[in-house]
């Protein structure tokens, strides 16, 4: 019986089982993250009459929380290494809801910034952060399937959240509604709850002596303790400086990550064209004549299609002709997308209006579905938790001049095409700088790859693999270690089906 | 660009004073003309760029048919119009035109036969109501009345009728500027501020705000009532009422009414005010449900880890090694 096979987080990961309640619960915190800003909008008209305020200053807000959400990245993963998934869920689901309760009994325009700006932002990132996380601990095989799945959440929670918003403030006016609202937004502590911690100690008790000999001190879920790294852990820590103590809780050595900054550099890129289009969709729609009612019909076209295209999407990147190449799909993804974007203005009526929402939303599902799914790919599950936290902070800069950047376009040449070609043009460069350099990275680590195995096959170097696995967070080994428990999976797929994995 | 724009009104507007003061006709120098209108206004003697989609206040077009949509033309004192409703017109089309005055103009509305139409030499007359009046000038494809509009009793539809194999008739409807106010009931709270904003398209003279106090309305003095209430004109188009200190009183009907030379407009709007035990109820109801799914999925961790505790023959031991590493991590789970 060949021994079971491990991922780089030291368990079997279950890819089943309580992964899909883990799965519901992501996506119920993903799309809080992802789609309360945006349904917030509808307060504006009346926050503005009440505080006496421009549309500039009430945009504010959701600029904060858009920001914060973003650039929390980094405080949600020192606190997921720290203690795990579920507190850091927990307690952003708190945090969100005590900062809408207290904003219903806001008056001032700046006490408005802290609690729905920075204190909702703040849990937000608290929720979303972790949430992703929490996917790659749970699924490796089916891995893009849960993403797409998790991702599907933000859609459906939109088309959910945006009805029920009209619905609060026509009944109980702006307070009373963000006072409902922190109530539901309490509910992240649900989907927190949902978050059972996994780790080396925590998964079946059959490869338990298997384990404990390959257990490395990286085990991602620190607040499980585990008798065997803890010494592990003594041994190493005596002799390693300040550096390594602080990538224990953000891995920084990931700055030399090939695969990482290939990903970071791209996707930065990429969201300078992401997000604009769907603020001006309606807008431009309206400015070629069409009514308003059928102006947000394209809007609902597009979120329809997304949550389609979310869950298809991880279905196709898991295929077994995809998911060895999943970077190629993704960057054919952006590079669809900003196309989409580049043939817009050739749309004159509302049947072409139609047909580009219905692509766009495609194209806007399939890259959402793999924003995550590419990166664990590229850096692994267990560095996944830092890097997922450096990556939105980067991106929360561009996230933010996007819109921006594609209003000061309309207002300069008073059209909206380019705005549109901009989109377009930026997002077809970021794809095709992904899909050159991933082909670039793929031959690096298939040549890395020959030359452990020749290692391996050395005797010698025994002791060598297992300093290697030691050092696993450390920057000496840029391979994506997914490949290769991805391989001997295929070999020793019987033994996982056997069902070693309980929960 | 606002620059030249203001530069071409006041040019077109001069002209104007010019051609009016040369025909005699209407009385424009007895009515200021107020510099605000003529910056957000065109003027036009004669035929004026048609402006889809745009919302600038705007000339009358008097080439298109017409909608059935009311045109926003506001005009400074001594000008003159021109509005044309072409018949028989598309098919499917209202004869029908919404014309939106302010101050005191001389309007003539004319119906034009459309040349590509079959209707030869029709019988033409014009009516307002039951009365007829009479013509100010036809030619062989138009038909036209002038009208002086001083006050609100010019106000009011005309129709021109024609009598030729079959009737037609097209319809003016002459109105002061409608207000914009809020359509749906305004909801506030006990002892919060309330926001009332109304918003028009011209400058009217003044704005007064009402409100119903049992069944007869009364005017909201501002003097009277300091503390309470706040009235301010945000600008020439927009005045905004500002109640303090809530109670359940305050609720109900509250209407701001603009006077302008041609009559007085009026936008009604809803107040309620609630108590905080209105969100309270829904609010409390939600924590509930989150205390309680959280305390059952927890609860349900709980059970079947200890139910797969002792699954398995060789499990049981081994899990006697891991409780106390299980129980310790179990506490460090608990926040």
């Amino acid at each position: 019986m060949s021994p079971p096979v491990l991922s780089d987080l030291g368990y079997v990961l279950p890819d089943g089982g309580w992964g899909w309640a883990v799965v519901f619960g992501a996506s119920i915190s993903i799309g809080f993250a992802f789609t309360f800003p945006k349904a917030f909008t509808i307060y504006f008209k009346e926050l503005q009459a009440a505080f006496s305020i421009s549309y500039s200053q009430i945009a504010w807000t959701t600029s904060i929380m858009c920001a914060t959400t973003y650039g929390g990245g980094p405080i949600s993963s020192i606190l997921v290494n720290r203690y795990g998934s579920r507190p850091v869920v927990m307690f952003g689901g708190l945090l969100c809801g005590v900062g809408m309760i207290s904003a219903a009994f806001c008056t001032s325009i700046l006490q408005l910034y802290i609690c729905v700006g920075f204190i909702t932002g703040l849990g937000l990132a608290l929720n979303l952060q972790p949430s992703v996380i929490i996917i790659g601990k749970y699924f490796l095989k089916r891995r893009p399937i849960a993403n797409g799945l998790a991702m599907a959440g933000s859609p459906v929670m939109l088309c959910t959240l945006a009805p029920l918003n009209q619905f609060l403030f026509d009944n109980f006016g702006w307070r009373g509604s963000f006072l409902i609202l922190g109530a539901i937004l309490l509910n992240c502590c649900v989907a927190g709850a949902l978050f059972r911690p996994i780790g080396a100690a925590t998964a079946s008790a059959k490869p338990q002596d298997a384990l404990k000999g390959k257990i490395t001190e990286d085990a991602t879920e620190m607040s499980s303790p585990k008798n065997v790294p803890v010494e592990n852990k003594t041994e190493e820590e005596e002799g390693k400086g300040c550096c390594e103590k602080i990538n224990r809780y953000l891995d920084f050595s990931l700055f030399k990550h090939r695969g990482f900054l290939i990903y970071l550099i791209g996707n930065v890129l990429m969201f300078l064209g992401f997000f604009a289009p769907i603020v001006f969709l309606a807008p431009y729609a309206k400015h070629t004549g069409i009514d308003e009612y059928s102006a947000a019909f394209l809007l609902s076209v597009l979120a329809i299609v997304d949550m389609v295209a979310r869950p298809a999407t991880g279905i196709i990147a898991n295929s077994k002709w995809v998911r060895p190449r999943i970077q190629y799909f993704f960057s054919f993804a952006i590079a669809f997308n900003g196309a989409c974007h580049l043939l817009c203005p050739l749309a004159s009526n509302y049947m072409g209006l139609i047909v580009y929402s219905s692509f766009f939303g495609l194209a806007f599902g399939m890259v959402c579905a793999m924003l995550f799914e590419t990166l664990m790919d590229l850096v692994g599950a267990a560095r996944f938790t830092s890097a997922v936290g450096l990556v939105t902070i980067a991106e929360c800069c561009t996230i933010l001049l996007g819109p921006p950047i594609g209003g000061t376009l309309i207002d300069t040449f008073g059209d909206y095409k380019y705005m549109f070609i901009k989109c377009g043009a930026v997002m077809v460069l970021a794809g095709t700088f992904l899909f050159i350099m991933n082909y670039y990275n793929y031959r690096m680590l298939a040549k890395e790859e020959k030359k452990r195995k020749t290692k391996e096959e050395d005797p010698k170097s025994v002791r060598t693999e297992n300093e290697g696995r030691n050092n696993w967070n450390r920057d000496t080994t840029q391979d994506g270690p997914e490949l290769e428990p991805l391989r001997e999976e295929q070999e020793g797929v019987k033994m996982e089906t056997n069902g070693t994995n309980e929960v | 660009m606002p620059a030249t724009f203001v530069g071409r009104c006041l040019g077109r507007l001069l002209l104007l004073l010019l051609c009016v003061s040369f025909s005699g006709g209407s009385p424009a120098g007895k009515y200021p003309v107020t510099t605000t209108q003529d910056a957000s206004q065109s003027q036009a003697n004669s035929l004026t760029k048609v402006q889809v989609g745009l919302n600038e206040s705007s000339g009358p077009d008097l080439t298109t048919q017409d909608f059935k949509q009311p045109s926003k033309e506001h005009q400074s004192n001594g000008s003159f119009l021109q509005f044309e409703i072409l018949l028989p017109g598309p098919p499917g089309t209202l004869l029908e035109r919404n014309i939106s005055l302010a101050n005191a103009t001389t309007v003539e509305l004319s119906c034009k036969l459309d040349p590509d139409s079959h209707l030869k030499s029709p019988q033409v007359t014009w009516k307002r109501g039951n009365e007829t009046i009479s013509h100010t000038s036809k030619t062989e494809d138009s038909w036209s009345i002038k009208l002086v509009i001083v006050d609100s009793s010019k106000m009011g539809s005309y129709s021109c009728i024609l009598k030729g194999e079959e009737e037609i008739s097209a319809t003016f409807y002459l109105h002061v500027p409608k207000i914009e106010a809020r359509e749906k009931p305004i909801i506030t709270y006990e002892r919060d501020t309330a926001v009332m904003v109304c918003k028009s398209d011209s400058t009217p003279m003044a704005w007064t705000w009402y409100m119903m106090s049992g069944s007869k309305p009364v005017i909201i003095n501002e003097s009277l009532w300091t503390d309470k209430y706040l009235i301010s004109r945000l600008s020439a188009n927009v005045t905004r009422l500002r109640i303090l200190k809530l109670t359940k009183e305050d609720a109900g009907v509250y209407w701001c009414e603009a006077v302008f030379e041609l009559g007085k407009s009026e936008g009604k709007m809803k107040l309620k005010v609630l108590s905080i035990m209105a969100p309270l109820k829904p609010f409390i109801a939600i924590v509930a449900e989150v205390i309680i799914l959280v305390t059952t999925i927890i609860l349900y961790e709980l059970y079947s880890k200890r139910k797969g505790k002792c699954t398995g023959e060789k499990a049981c031991d081994q899990t006697e090694q891991l409780k106390s590493g299980e129980s310790s991590s179990a506490s460090h789970r608990k926040i």
